[in-house]
């Protein structure tokens, strides 16, 4: 079936690995909620100041003070969150003066995790509870679209969500209803494979790219070619609209990405700094204003005024295939076959590593509840909760009957606008159509999650 | 006399002036060279007391700097020499005292540049809620702003490509004169005659519109260097295993159509690819049947043909029995009707001898009866064989008759015989003039006729049958409508039809012979030929 795979692997460790490792989850899932006295919970290195080693012992706080701090634990759960915002120093002054006060305030509990700490060592820095990943509901098939003749490379859907537009491996475009599936209009006109196709929100035009270096503007009002951007040496790989300014961005095979002025066909910046095909760009409204990946592993942010880089982010081992903007939070994730990772504008900070899909993964999309999908060459899709980084489900649909199995792969993928369908364009010549399962609930479909082992901190 | 009274009532001073320190501490030192353990420093001569002296070495500075009376270039603390370019990056330090080791990493770029070298920045960080502010989009106003700025930026852009295509239209008008009011830092009575500020009146320079650009931009220059390259920030690749280079190994590919360097491959590789052991050949049992069927009628055809065979034999044998009856049978009456009318009256007894006397009698008679008529018919005319003995060889020659009588002996040729006949062989006395080469026949007698080519009337027998004559008649293959330069000529009597004097060679070697030789214009278009003619009769 083209159902749910859960499979746990068993990892081969030591006994004493494995022990090691449950009484720690054990201890830091529950010491939150027990706050057993221990030796080495001082209240100075609650405040986050520095100690030496001599100041390790102090006096134990008073047993009223320990009921008060059992007792204040459970509110200060949403103190932790103002907690964790950067402690000015005059806080941790006060905070200092009034631990000689021996009465624990509220916010001592709340393990601030700020930097500044130096002996680590000595004092287990525990979160206060494990972020635990937010239930979705399962995704499943429940319409397979076919028509094309050969892959179906790219998909866009239309603002107003009526239909969308899908570009394949046969030099077509065609265009189907979104409610029903249908075909609506077919648009030949490329010579080679349509790599990528985006919908004007301002204007009625479809924008397209091929591997016959073209990029073509489509009137929908009279479903014809109306303007060609010249200029690319080399296939083009993808294409996005900025949201805001009437300027398209289009990314080549011959390692630059250039940014076209819709209306005059100028070529406004050609970006240039990457060392292999570009694979991928995405456009936004706030600084930085496009973000190209690559395959060279680097992802470049880049600024539209100047037409430079702004950062380089070099942390992908393999190629950038796959680069998506968080609709509503500032931050994007991107996907190489080691790891799709999360970073944070301005500055492309990392945040964290979604591992597990070990693939070649050519395409992601994000949903606002914080369901990222990620689609790989080989068929696979993999389905994350944002927040945590949790996997929480993997589908491997059937190819169309009539194909070879070993023509899965998933090129393409993305939300409808109302974010309750997930549409992918397969490798099989294929359109899936993926919708959430009612159906299920919490316990049919727990969430299986194992914490890290590791603590992550705020540097 | 006066200040120095005046000066002993005051005070001793408490700070010794400079000159006054430094003279306290010569004699310091010279009361205090006695014990050696005391490390001189070398001070430079004090103010005033340096002339002539230069300062060589660092020491020689003390802890000041260079001396502006001496006139010598000085390097106090190794300062301002010209140094050999090093790529040396100075140590700094950041705010907190720490040591920037990123600095390289920001070799070429501003210190605002993002650039991640730390080993923090590789780390995940905590999982934030989804409205942690750090998390949160700019607001609108931010980002309005941005789109205005990044528009305007975009638009300077494009309209400047695009304003090389546009036509040449009147010259722009110029922004109006700014002025401005400056205030020298350099004041007094030389600057500006006396004023304190100037007024500068700011124009922009005009732009002549039909100025044709001005700089050439179709020179091709090699790209500058990159930007400097940002710091990796992942571990090294793995590296690759023995076994795992081997499970990515492609073997080449042999082809069964091209073989460009002419490779000698074996066939076992050559057939590598092809798959054939890999499949079961299945075939359809039709084909046995097909077999079958065609050999079970075949062997059925030739049994009816064999049939049909003997029955037509023993039929035609019939036949011809009946025939032979019949022929026997009027044979028969023939011979009765001639001698049968006599035969009927005799009778039986004397039939044996009787018989054979009247036998030999027939036949007799008959032979007389054949002579009488071979002698009647013609008695002048002489037999076949007769006249072909009676004729002159040239007759036999034309009527290609005569046929060499082939004998089992060895037959040689009479000129290969009595050739040296000593002084009668034909030398002659040493006459010159005698022409003998010819003076036996060539090839004489019945070889001739042999050895000449005569084209038979059924040249094309075995092509067209015995009766070519009717074929060549036979008037069904005319075409309705014919080609235009078809030729009617006279059709082939043989396989070399000669043409009736092409050239008029005949025509004109009887002229020639007319004329005797001697020039003349022909007013004929044969003036070509008589030239070649004679051209050749030259050579």
């Amino acid at each position: 079936s083209f159902g749910v795979k859960w499979f746990v692997e068993v990892q081969k460790h030591s006994v004493h690995t494995l022990l090691f490792r449950s009484l720690k989850r054990t201890h830091d899932m529950f010491v939150s909620d027990h706050a057993k006295p221990q030796a080495s919970l001082t209240l100075q290195c609650c405040l986050g100041v520095a100690l030496t080693a001599d100041t390790q012992l102090q006096k134990m706080p008073s047993e009223a003070g320990v009921q008060s701090m059992a007792l204040a634990l459970p509110p200060s759960q949403a103190r932790q969150d103002a907690v964790r915002t950067a402690a000015s120093v005059g806080d941790i002054h006060r905070h200092a003066g009034g631990a000689e006060r021996s009465q624990p305030p509220q916010h001592t509990l709340a393990l601030m995790e700020g930097g500044g700490m130096k002996n680590t060592a000595l004092v287990p820095r525990k979160a206060p509870t494990m972020p635990k990943p937010q239930w979705h509901p399962p995704w499943k098939l429940y319409r397979v679209i076919s028509g094309h003749l050969g892959w179906v490379r790219s998909i866009a859907v239309e603002p107003g969500n009526q239909w969308f537009v899908t570009g394949s491996a046969d030099r077509t475009i065609k265009i189907w209803d979104l409610a029903s599936g249908k075909l609506k209009l077919s648009l030949t006109g490329h010579i080679s494979t349509v790599r990528g196709v985006a919908v004007s929100s301002r204007s009625p035009y479809l924008f397209s790219c091929g591997e016959d270096k073209q990029v073509k503007c489509w009137d929908l009002e009279y479903n014809k070619v109306i303007r060609h951007y010249h200029g690319h040496l080399s296939a083009v790989y993808d294409l996005d609209l900025h949201p805001t300014i009437d300027v398209l961005v289009t990314c080549s095979r011959d390692a630059t990405a250039r940014v076209w002025d819709i209306r005059t066909k100028a070529n406004v910046h050609t970006l240039t700094g990457h060392t292999n095909t570009v694979a991928t760009v995405k456009c936004q409204n706030s600084e930085p204003q496009i973000i190209t990946g690559s395959h060279d592993t680097t992802i470049r942010l880049w600024d539209l005024i100047a037409g430079k880089t702004r950062a380089t982010l070099t942390n992908h081992k393999k190629s950038v295939r796959a680069v998506v903007l968080h609709p509503r939070q500032y931050t994007f994730a991107s996907g190489s076959p080691d790891n799709i990772k999360q970073w944070k504008f301005p500055d492309g900070n990392f945040i964290q590593n979604l591992s597990g899909h070990n693939a070649i993964i050519n395409t992601l999309a994000v949903n606002s509840d914080g369901v990222l999908v990620s689609g790989a060459d080989n068929g696979t899709v993999h389905l994350w909760d944002w927040r945590t980084g949790y996997n929480f489900q993997r589908i491997h649909a059937v190819v169309q009957p009539g194909s070879l199995d070993s023509e899965s792969g998933i090129f393409a993928c993305v939300f409808d606008h109302s974010e309750s369908r997930l549409i992918t364009a397969e490798a099989d010549k294929t359109i899936k159509v993926y919708k959430e399962d009612d159906t299920a609930t919490e316990e049919t479909h727990p969430i299986n999650w194992k914490p890290e082992i590791i603590k992550r901190k705020r540097f | 006399v006066l200040y120095f009274l005046f000066y002993s009532f005051l005070p001793a001073p408490t700070q010794l002036s400079q000159d006054q320190l430094e003279a306290e501490e010569r004699t310091r030192a010279q009361t205090s060279q006695s014990t050696a353990l005391v490390s001189t420093r070398r001070e430079p001569p004090p103010y005033g007391s340096r002339k002539g002296w230069v300062p060589r070495s660092l020491e020689d500075f003390g802890d000041g700097g260079a001396f502006p009376e001496i006139h010598v270039a000085q390097y106090p603390l190794d300062m301002g020499r010209k140094k050999k370019t090093s790529n040396a990056l100075a140590v700094q330090v950041d705010a907190e005292g720490k040591i920037k080791y990123d600095a390289i990493a920001r070799q070429g770029q501003g210190k605002d540049k993002v650039i991640f070298s730390k080993y923090t920045d590789l780390l995940p960080k905590e999982v934030l809620n989804d409205d942690a502010p750090e998390l949160q989009r700019p607001d609108e106003e931010a980002v309005r702003e941005l789109t205005e700025k990044t528009r305007a930026a975009l638009e300077k852009q494009v309209s400047q490509k695009i304003a090389a295509a546009m036509p040449v239209r009147a010259a722009d008008k110029q922004a109006p004169a700014q002025y401005i009011r400056y205030t020298p830092s350099q004041q007094g009575v030389a600057f500006n005659s006396g004023a304190k500020q100037r007024v500068i009146r700011m124009v922009e320079m005009q732009k002549d519109p039909m100025e044709p650009p001005r700089f050439k931009i179709n020179k091709k220059i090699p790209r500058g260097p990159p930007s400097p390259p940002a710091p990796v920030m992942h571990s090294p690749s793995r590296k690759m295993t023995v076994k795992e280079q081997q499970e990515w190994k492609i073997p080449p590919c042999i082809s069964n159509w091209k073989n460009a360097k002419g490779y000698t491959i074996p066939l076992d590789k050559r057939l590598a690819a092809d798959g054939r052991g890999l499949q079961t050949v299945h075939i359809n049992e039709n084909f046995a049947k097909l077999a079958e069927a065609l050999y079970i009628a075949d062997r059925k055809a030739r049994e009816a043909v064999e049939m049909r065979a003997q029955v037509e034999k023993k039929m035609a044998q019939k036949e011809k029995e009946k025939k032979e009856e019949r022929l026997r049978e009027l044979a028969k009456m023939a011979r009765d009707r001639r001698a049968g009318i006599k035969g009927h009256g005799e009778k039986g007894g004397e039939d044996g001898e009787v018989r054979e006397r009247d036998e030999i009698r027939h036949d007799r008679r008959k032979e007389r009866q054949h002579d009488r008529n071979i002698s009647r018919a013609a008695p002048d005319k002489r037999s076949k064989l007769q006249r072909d003995q009676d004729r002159d060889i040239s007759e036999l020659i034309a009527l290609g008759q005569p046929n060499p009588r082939v004998s089992s002996e060895a037959q040689y040729d009479q000129r290969l015989f009595n050739q040296s006949r000593g002084m009668d062989s034909g030398f002659a006395g040493g006459e010159d003039e005698i022409y003998n080469v010819y003076d036996q026949p060539f090839k004489s007698g019945r070889d001739m006729a042999q050895n000449m080519y005569r084209p038979s009337k059924n040249a094309d027998k075995d092509m067209y049958g015995d009766d070519l004559d009717t074929l060549m008649q036979s008037s069904r293959f005319v075409p309705d409508r014919e080609f235009s330069g078809t030729d009617h000529g006279p059709r082939r009597d043989g396989p070399v039809q000669f043409e009736e004097d092409p050239f008029g060679l005949d025509k004109f070697l009887e002229e020639a012979k007319q004329h005797g030789g001697s020039k003349r214009p022909s007013t004929s278009g044969r003036s070509k030929d008589y030239d070649h003619e004679k051209k050749r009769r030259k050579e």
